[in-house]
């Protein structure tokens, strides 16, 4: 039967050779190289939730008067958008939970993202001829970012309408043009009429179309390269070791599938997700202390928290304080991720062939040491967008913690790129002597002779085609 | 705590010598005024033995301590029966919640005491709960009141050390008092701000706060997004890398 | 030969009028536009921009390109063996005869026959540039031009202060210590307008010199969104008589004229000179005598 449908499709599309060599196309087996793949599914569960949501959500700003089911919240005015969430929540079957998977879905997709980002840069999978799909990782990168941010705006209450507001005073502070960034944004001063029906707009369709382009050519490029590989018995530059696509890898996949569904699933009935209800419909004058960005934006906020007061006012212009992290340092940020490749390139000079076996981490101990210190940084401004919270939890003074927050800003990120980068050579001429048993031979006189040792050790090294690395 | 011992064993031995000193309490002479059915007297004996080394023995304050001379018995109800006064010894930078030393009745006499000695300053609030609006509560609390004590009442850093509390530890009694007064570095909503019925939506507001709607699930802690964001990389993301551990290959 | 070269010369010319066409119908486009815009207009331009820039391309392919026609060879789709060598050959239209003279079976010549002409290519450029340019001239729509509305909010000499309710606020009502939310009477919940009103002393105060009388009965007012972020600024701290912001932790000495002495803003939280009219309410003496909130390109 199968068989009779196969031969049909064949028939009329002449693909069975592809599809031979498709199922039959091997994909290396390593547990952290399914990281992206957590990534591809949190997205597609954010689909698939986010089209439900689709069907019930109004974004719209026309205020309404609330009647439904929140008994505190009765009798107040909001917008239709904070008024639908709130039913979608409260009065739709399933609606709570599939609003809670949908942000809970975006909280992994991107803490998967910024792991798998991880790990291809500490195991330089990013290394010619992969430097395009870097910079399309990088850009998923940003714009499921942007799209998360857009995404928990659109209820329009009141710790998000707080973010929304800041973001405008962000885009005041763009030189030259930022009134009119600002205002061509928003429509109009803040807050102006139409900024949740746009970000409806770009949130639904203009940055998921992005997103589902830039990832079918992400998966284009993996597949035509093939994916890399860490070294080890029979695997070589000119190779791929791993489970044929169908049937284990498939299964396997899919069975990943479900269990990141389950997981999503399980926070998103457990756990509650952004409280709308309780922080109340947004209004300009109001705020709530303890605001926060959700996660992915932590270290923009930490960035406006500890940036000093500085600010450049002359011939009539100002450049104001909020332009500097909160422009400036995302400018460069994000700059120097997606040139990384070509600036190790052009110190390590590894563009003159193609690399498809990954390095251990510790086998580039300036590349860790760096990844290693930068990270600290981001970590540390995290850490200060939580500081009012710390400082409550912790009983500490906040604006003390500010303080220790930006000396460690400065001192922290080169102590932790040194002492990383130690570790690693400690452990590179430690650890990575694979010598094989030696093999021990009676010669005829009856004296032992040990036979031709294999070597194989880390950093440094050049592989070739047996696997086995050989010293520079 | 040595300072504590110290300060204990002086007014100890004023408190004795003043006993010695003293003549017995005249029962004819017990015409003073009561408040809340505390007695001045019993509340005067309180006073001179746990407040009056900072206070001063009239209530006129000294450099450790401000005047209590008009304050109230809103004030000194909420200050004792929130164990905030007496204050810890041991230095920090605003009084903290704790145990109260004094038990009802003995609140009621330091209160009728305290007021004896001038009077003004906010009465304890009379609530209205047959009239307090949750809704309008909820909207002057986000209005007034979650800029320092967060949305859902879990409290807030301020600057210098100091901190708004969490406001689940206090009574109705207790969050009208604080509205009026403003303690500490709370600033103060008199019946001018928010009328009696204005103030029992609010009070009723933040009791409803002690049990949040959590429908939704775990309340997490009431603290936003970054409990969210933890839950979020240890709980899901870190579920998942055991699964992908799990499936895949260590080499 | 002579003859297509002079067929071709002049079809070379009209594509590049029509290229200019184009560039100049963008052009236009955009001036109509930039002018206040006109339906028909601009329906007629964009489509004459390209309707130009489509017939030069086509009649490019289709007149001054090797045409072929080529042959290829086409396997049945229930073979399995893909074609190993997809190449064309030139075939002659009249007796259907395929060349394999050389160059006849080439593949496509890449990027080569259209950069063979560069004066047109510059040509194409230009209008393909122009129409770019045009099209996002739209863009302007989607907001208004800030103008002069960043540096003015709605309090004018004379508005009185009231609350979020709309309550007028007598001056006295709030205590030494005491703090309340207020906007223009009739502006009530304006986000620019929102103003905090604290009662920092019982007597008259002045915060900075040239602000005497701003603060009567020391009734102090000043904007509250946050000269940093825009968050409003509603920590008042009775003890220390500072206000705070929650979003990143700035700190204002209400006494000294709301001045930045922690954290992230660079300037004093501008004051509202306050005055108490004739019934007893609190009255602005006129609008904020700078732009309130964050900073911007434009702000001196």
């Amino acid at each position: 039967m199968i068989k009779r449908l196969n031969r049909w499709f064949d028939d009329r599309l002449g693909a069975s050779g592809f599809v031979r060599t498709a199922l039959n196309k091997v994909f290396p087996d390593h547990w952290s190289f399914m990281l992206g793949e957590v990534a591809l599914y949190a997205f597609l569960l954010l689909l698939l939730t986010g089209i439900y949501l689709t069907f019930f959500f109004e974004p719209s700003l026309k205020e309404v008067v609330y009647h439904g089911a929140y008994r505190p919240l009765r009798g107040v005015e909001m917008s239709q958008a904070y008024e639908s969430t709130l039913r979608l929540s409260f009065e739709v079957r399933a609606g709570m939970v599939m609003r809670q998977m949908h942000h809970w879905a975006a909280i992994v997709f991107l803490a998967a993202i910024v792991v798998h980002v991880g790990r291809v840069f500490f195991t330089g999978a990013f290394r010619r001829p992969r430097e395009i799909n870097w910079i399309v990782g990088c850009s998923l990168l940003v714009l499921a970012m942007a799209n998360g941010f857009a995404g928990y705006s659109l209820p329009d209450d009141q710790l998000s309408g707080t973010g929304l507001r800041i973001a405008y005073s962000i885009a005041l502070s763009i030189p030259l043009g930022g009134t009119w960034v600002a205002y061509l944004l928003f429509g109009g001063e803040f807050p102006a009429d139409s900024i949740i029906s746009r970000l409806f707009v770009i949130h639904v369709l203009i940055l998921p179309a992005l997103i589902l382009g830039l990832l079918g050519a992400h998966m284009a490029i993996l597949w035509r390269q093939k994916h890399t590989q860490f070294a080890g018995p029979g695997k070589a530059e000119d190779n791929v070791v791993g489970s044929r696509l169908w049937p284990s890898y498939a299964l396997k996949s899919t069975g990943f599938f479900f269990l990141v569904s389950a997981v999503i699933a399980f926070l998103g009935g457990l756990a509650q997700v952004n409280p709308i209800w309780l922080y109340g419909p947004f209004r300009a004058a109001d705020v709530s202390a303890a605001s926060q960005p959700d996660w992915y934006v932590g270290w923009l906020d930490g960035a406006l928290r500890v940036f000093p007061p500085w600010e450049i006012r002359a011939f009539g212009h100002t450049v104001p304080g909020v332009f500097f992290p909160g422009v400036l340092l995302p400018t460069v940020s994000f700059g120097l991720l997606f040139g990384w490749p070509f600036i190790e390139a052009r110190f390590t000079r590894e563009n003159d062939r193609e690399y498809h076996l990954l390095n251990r981490p510790r086998e580039r101990p300036v590349r860790t040491g760096i990844g290693a210190g930068v990270i600290s940084f981001y970590v540390i401004l995290f850490l200060a967008a939580g500081s009012d919270v710390l400082a409550t939890v912790f009983d500490v003074s906040v604006t003390g913690l500010l303080v220790a927050f930006r000396v460690a800003l400065l001192a922290v990120p080169p102590v932790v790129t040194y002492v990383t980068y130690r570790l690693c050579k400690e452990a590179g001429s430690l650890s990575d002597e694979e010598v094989a048993p030696p093999v021990v031979v009676r010669t005829p006189s009856g004296g032992y002779l040990v036979e031709g040792e294999r070597h194989g050790n880390g950093g440094d090294g050049v592989d070739r085609a047996d696997g086995i690395r050989e010293k520079r | 705590m040595g300072r504590r011992r110290a300060v204990s064993l002086v007014v100890a031995g004023g408190v004795a010598s003043l006993c010695l000193a003293a003549p017995a309490p005249a029962t004819a002479g017990r015409a003073a005024t009561t408040v809340a059915g505390g007695d001045v007297r019993q509340g005067q004996e309180l006073f001179v033995t746990g407040c009056s080394t900072c206070h001063g023995v009239r209530g006129e304050g000294t450099q450790r301590a401000p005047s209590l001379l008009g304050v109230g018995a809103a004030s000194v109800d909420f200050w004792v029966s929130t164990g905030r006064m007496p204050l810890k010894s041991s230095g920090g930078r605003q009084a903290v919640r704790k145990p109260p030393g004094y038990d009802r009745a003995q609140i009621d006499d330091l209160i009728a005491y305290v007021t004896s000695l001038e009077p003004g300053g906010p009465g304890i609030p009379e609530l209205q709960s047959a009239s307090a609006d949750l809704v309008e509560g909820g909207e002057l609390f986000r209005a007034n009141c979650a800029a320092c004590h967060g949305a859902v009442g879990i409290g807030g850093a301020l600057a210098s050390g100091r901190r708004a509390p969490p406001l689940r530890p206090a009574t109705a009694r207790q969050v009208s008092e604080a509205i009026r007064i403003g303690p500490g570095a709370m600033p103060s909503f008199g019946p001018d701000v928010f009328g009696r019925e204005q103030l029992s939506s609010i009070v009723r507001y933040v009791e409803s706060l002690d049990h949040p709607d959590d429908r939704g699930g775990s309340g997490l802690g009431h603290a936003g997004p970054i409990p969210e964001g933890l839950v979020g990389w240890l709980a899901g993301l870190g579920a998942l890398l055991l699964a992908c551990y799990w499936i895949g290959e260590r080499e | 030969m002579t003859e297509t070269s002079r067929a071709e010369r002049r079809t070379e010319r009209a594509i590049a009028l029509a290229l200019v066409l184009s560039t100049v119908a963008a052009l236009g486009l955009a001036v109509v536009y930039a002018t206040g815009g006109q339906v028909q207009l601009e329906g007629a331009l964009l489509g004459t921009s390209l309707a130009a820039l489509g017939w030069a391309l086509a009649a490019w392919g289709k007149h001054l390109l090797p045409s072929g026609p080529f042959v290829q060879q086409r396997h049945g789709m229930a073979e399995t063996d893909p074609d190993p060598a997809p190449v064309s050959r030139l075939v002659d239209e009249r007796t259907g005869e395929a060349s394999s003279g050389p160059g006849a079976g080439a593949d496509t010549e890449g990027l080569g026959a259209v950069g063979r002409r560069p004066f047109l290519v510059k040509l194409l450029v230009g209008a393909a540039g122009a129409l770019g340019v045009a099209a996002l001239f739209p863009v302007r729509s989607l907001g208004p031009d800030p103008g002069r509305t960043l540096f003015r909010t709605s309090w004018r000499a004379g508005s009185r202060l009231v609350t979020e309710e709309g309550r007028l606020v007598r001056a006295g009502e709030l205590e030494v210590g005491g703090v309340l939310t207020v906007f223009p009477e009739g502006h009530m919940g304006e986000a620019d307008a929102q103003t905090l009103l604290i009662r920092a002393t019982d007597d008259d105060l002045q915060t900075r010199p040239g602000r005497a009388g701003w603060a009567p009965g020391g009734h102090v007012a000043y904007s509250k969104v946050c000269t940093h972020a825009g968050c409003p600024v509603g920590l008042y701290q009775v003890a220390t008589r500072q206000l705070l912001c929650p979003c990143h932790q700035s700190l204002f000495d209400v006494i000294d004229g709301a001045r930045p002495v922690f954290g992230p803003a660079t300037r004093s939280l501008p004051q509202l000179a306050l005055l108490i009219d004739d019934d007893g309410y609190l009255a602005a003496q006129g609008d904020y005598d700078e732009p309130i909130g964050p900073g911007f390109w434009e702000r001196p």
